[in-house]
């Protein structure tokens, strides 16, 4: 038999595309009346159905791949870029605080300058010596500025010292803890009246208080506009020892009122000088 | 061997029809790989296995299309066997005759399935030339294109063997 039909491929060829034509046949009554495929349509499927199926597999798993990597590729330039953000948000955060504090403290600077009636520079401190042996620090503004010698030196807090020395753009100012420098100074509750003086530490100590006079410990010491460099009523300190000295005076301990390891801005008042000849007068 | 090529060929046309399924679903419109394995397999003259291929790839591009079962079968059971028959009397050789027979198929296939679509299910193809045009050209291009990797890869006799000799034959 397969001899007789290799011998007629004709024949054959014939005989298989009436075959055909009646599975076409039948498949075209059938496809579109709602019915499924064939047996023999879905034995073929059957048999060749792995091949299909391992190429939908693989391109999803190559299509899940590419996107896991592209995901994956988002996700580590998301993660640099919030790393940036965090970083930048933070400089700009710290900058912010930082700024907040400056804005509060020059607001209390400024508050205070205006109660003084006297004309006032702000300026920075850019350095400050209070461990050696001379109490100073240096700010950022000079005779260029208006600031002589002699100005006051003061913060929110209190007095600070006096000027020194000044260039055009820097001024040397003495601090009330040196111990060469005298307050001319008063105990707020009584209106006793002393001198103030540094005692190179960093404290300083009240003069000229008689034994008699009333000042205990928690007064308030302030200028006294006597000695023709402060102003009157700059707060200089509080009393926290008033013992009975050796001699006639009290031996007064003064806690100054500024905190001078933490001095940032200050503000110069361009105090109103006594002329020399007036100094030196003597009748 | 050649049962085998012809199987290896037959799985290699459907991952390229399932590939081109899920990407580009319009391509198989564009481009026929069954007519391709078909001619190749058809040229060798045999007429018996030309029909077995026919058959063969047209069922199996059948049972994965919408069209009618068998209709693919049918269309390239003719091609098959126009061209075995061709090459069993002429013996066409190399890349042009198989340029020649591939473009004739795809012609010969499309005109088919166009007569058999109009008979059996009333139905007219829309663009029938300008998707002709475009199926013979891609096809024929991609079919070349593949003979020559397979003359370069799979071919049984050495290149030297086939080369004119000085002076000629």
């Amino acid at each position: 038999m397969e001899d007789v039909i290799r011998s007629r491929p004709t024949l054959l060829f014939f005989i298989v595309l009436a075959l055909l034509f009646l599975v076409m046949s039948r498949s075209s009554q059938t496809r579109y009346v709602g019915e499924t495929r064939t047996m023999f349509e879905r034995t073929v499927m059957t048999i060749f159905s792995p091949v299909p199926k391992t190429v939908n597999w693989l391109g999803r798993s190559t299509s899940d791949m590419y996107h896991g990597y592209l995901d994956m590729r988002r996700a580590v330039n998301e993660n640099m870029e919030l790393r940036h953000k965090v970083a930048e948000l933070t400089a700009k955060n710290l900058k912010l605080s930082q700024s907040e504090s400056d804005v509060r403290r020059i607001r209390t600077l400024l508050g205070y300058s205006e109660q003084v009636d006297m004309p006032t520079t702000l300026a920075t401190a850019i350095m400050l010596d209070t461990s050696g042996r001379f109490k100073s620090i240096v700010i950022d503004r000079g005779s260029d500025a208006g600031i002589e010698v002699n100005d006051a030196v003061v913060n929110a807090n209190g007095l600070i010292g006096r000027v020194v020395l000044t260039t055009k753009d820097m001024a040397k100012v003495q601090l009330v803890t040196d111990g060469n420098c005298a307050v001319g100074s008063l105990v707020d509750r009584t209106r006793r009246q002393g001198v103030v003086r540094g005692d190179g530490g960093g404290g300083a100590q009240m003069y000229d208080i008689p034994s008699l006079a009333d000042v205990v410990p928690g007064d308030t010491v302030m200028t006294a506009g006597i000695d023709g460099i402060y102003p009157k009523g700059i707060p200089v300190g509080t009393v926290v020892k008033a013992d009975k000295g050796a001699d006639l005076f009290k031996s007064v301990v003064v806690k100054p009122a500024v905190d001078f390891g933490s001095i940032e801005e200050v503000i110069v008042i361009h105090t109103r000088k006594i002329p020399q000849q007036v100094v030196r007068y003597a009748p | 061997m050649r049962w085998l090529r012809f199987i290896v060929g037959l799985l290699i046309a459907l991952t390229l029809h399932s590939l081109l399924d899920s990407f580009f679903p319009n391509a198989l419109a564009f481009f026929n790989p069954y007519v391709i394995l078909v001619v190749y397999y058809s040229m060798g003259g045999n007429v018996f296995g030309a029909i077995v291929a026919g058959v063969a790839a047209g069922l199996v591009q059948d049972a994965f299309s919408v069209a009618m079962f068998g209709l693919h079968a049918f269309s390239l059971t003719v091609c098959a066997y126009t061209i075995a028959y061709i090459n069993a009397r002429l013996v066409l050789r190399g890349t042009l005759a198989f340029g020649a027979c591939l473009a004739g198929a795809v012609i010969v296939n499309e005109f088919v399935i166009y007569i058999l679509v109009n008979i059996l299910v009333k139905q007219k193809i829309e663009m029938f030339e300008q998707a002709l045009f475009v199926k013979t050209i891609f096809t024929l291009l991609f079919g070349m294109l593949v003979y020559q990797l397979l003359t370069l890869f799979l071919r049984e006799e050495p290149i030297e063997a086939t080369r004119r000799p000085i002076g000629g034959w």
